[in-house]
């Protein structure tokens, strides 16, 4: 698993680890059970604060995404099929918002959005 | 123990008639990596001194692991590393010598720390300080003020001499030290790109107040801007 991280992006830099994880977990590139890079490694390796590592870790954790054996690490949640879908539908609505506020932000109403996303989905099926 | 490491309250300092600070309050607690950010001119470099107690402060409270800054004792002036923005060394001795001298006045001394430091940074240990760069002077300054493993670093604009390479590498050191829950870190820098990598909170002076103060995640979060565009927004709030 790869992460990439952009510091001066006016995402957070946990946000932006938090949703690499998501969205590899909704995309299968992490399955249950695959152990993550240890809060040190992956701190040292993005060249990001530890604390921020083991915020996304505790965030994640939370919301029954990942794991934290004592003393053995972080994983990805053996309960994770039954989650997936919700995983995967959070994540997209997440994406959605984002694409919403840009959409927002270029003078497009909810109407326009949606021919568009329906203009998307035709395109999809020619 | 208190969790709060570095606690000032409402503090300032003033050299004639120009106010430098004017109520500074600050809480630091352990564990966290703070980059104190401002202007030049700002007070970083003032407000440093002021907490550790190499300037005293006209009014107001300054607290280094609970102790006032102006009287720490030898044990809790051995938990500090410092690196002063302005590093003057003996010119004539060698940089090898210039740590055996300052490890001699620590109870504990992390040498193999020292080791991968000179191995991975390249400075010239058998060097005399007069024949080396200003990078090296700094990367030297650096390690002398983590060879002791300090609970609380204070850095004072660090990278400000290294090159691209030598900046990473400070920069993994840093995160390497500053390991969740034990080290304390502070640092100030003029250049927002370093803090965002990492500190996770960010102190703003602005004014000789601070500005701003939390967690560099909240900051974006709420402002919805990197922080090299918050800074400037506060600074023409």
């Amino acid at each position: 698993m790869t992460f990439h991280v952009e510091p001066s992006s006016s995402v957070p830099i946990s946000r932006q680890i938090a949703e690499q994880i998501r969205a590899q977990c909704a995309s299968g590139q992490l399955n249950p059970g695959d152990r993550l890079p240890s809060v040190r490694v992956l701190a040292h390796e993005l060249a990001v604060n530890q604390n921020t590592i083991l915020r996304v870790y505790e965030r994640l954790t939370a919301e029954a995404l990942l794991e934290r054996r004592h003393g053995d690490g972080t994983y990805v949640c053996d309960r994770l099929p039954a989650g997936r879908l919700r995983v995967q539908r959070d994540y997209i609505r997440q994406e959605l918002r984002r694409q919403i506020d840009q959409a927002r932000m270029a003078g497009m109403t909810e109407e326009d959005l949606h021919k568009t996303i329906a203009e998307a989905f035709t395109e999809e099926q020619v | 123990m208190s969790d709060i490491i570095i606690e000032l309250r409402d503090l300032t300092k003033q050299f004639g008639n120009a106010h430098i600070l004017r109520g500074v309050d600050l809480a630091i607690p352990r564990g966290s990596v703070v980059g104190l950010l401002g202007t030049n001119g700002s007070g970083k470099t003032t407000l440093i001194k002021c907490m550790l107690g190499l300037l005293r402060r006209n009014t107001g409270q300054s607290l280094l692991f609970g102790q006032d800054s102006w009287s720490l004792s030898p044990d809790i002036k051995a938990r500090i590393g410092y690196v002063p923005q302005v590093i003057s060394f003996f010119p004539w001795i060698r940089v090898r010598d210039l740590i055996r001298y300052t490890a001699s006045f620590y109870p504990k001394w992390n040498d193999d720390l020292c080791q991968r430091m000179i191995r991975d940074w390249d400075i010239p240990a058998d060097q005399r300080i007069s024949t080396l760069s200003v990078g090296q002077v700094q990367k030297t300054a650096i390690l002398l003020a983590v060879g002791h493993d300090p609970d609380l670093l204070i850095l004072d604009e660090p990278a400000a001499a290294l090159d691209p390479i030598a900046r990473r590498q400070f920069l993994q050191l840093l995160i390497d030290l500053a390991a969740p829950g034990r080290r304390t870190v502070l640092f100030s820098t003029h250049l927002t790109t370093d803090l965002e990598r990492v500190a996770d909170r960010v102190a703003v002076l602005k004014t000789g107040q601070v500005a701003w103060f939390g967690l560099l995640d909240d900051l974006k979060e709420q402002t919805h801007l990197n922080l090299e565009d918050s800074f400037l927004e506060m600074h023409h709030a």
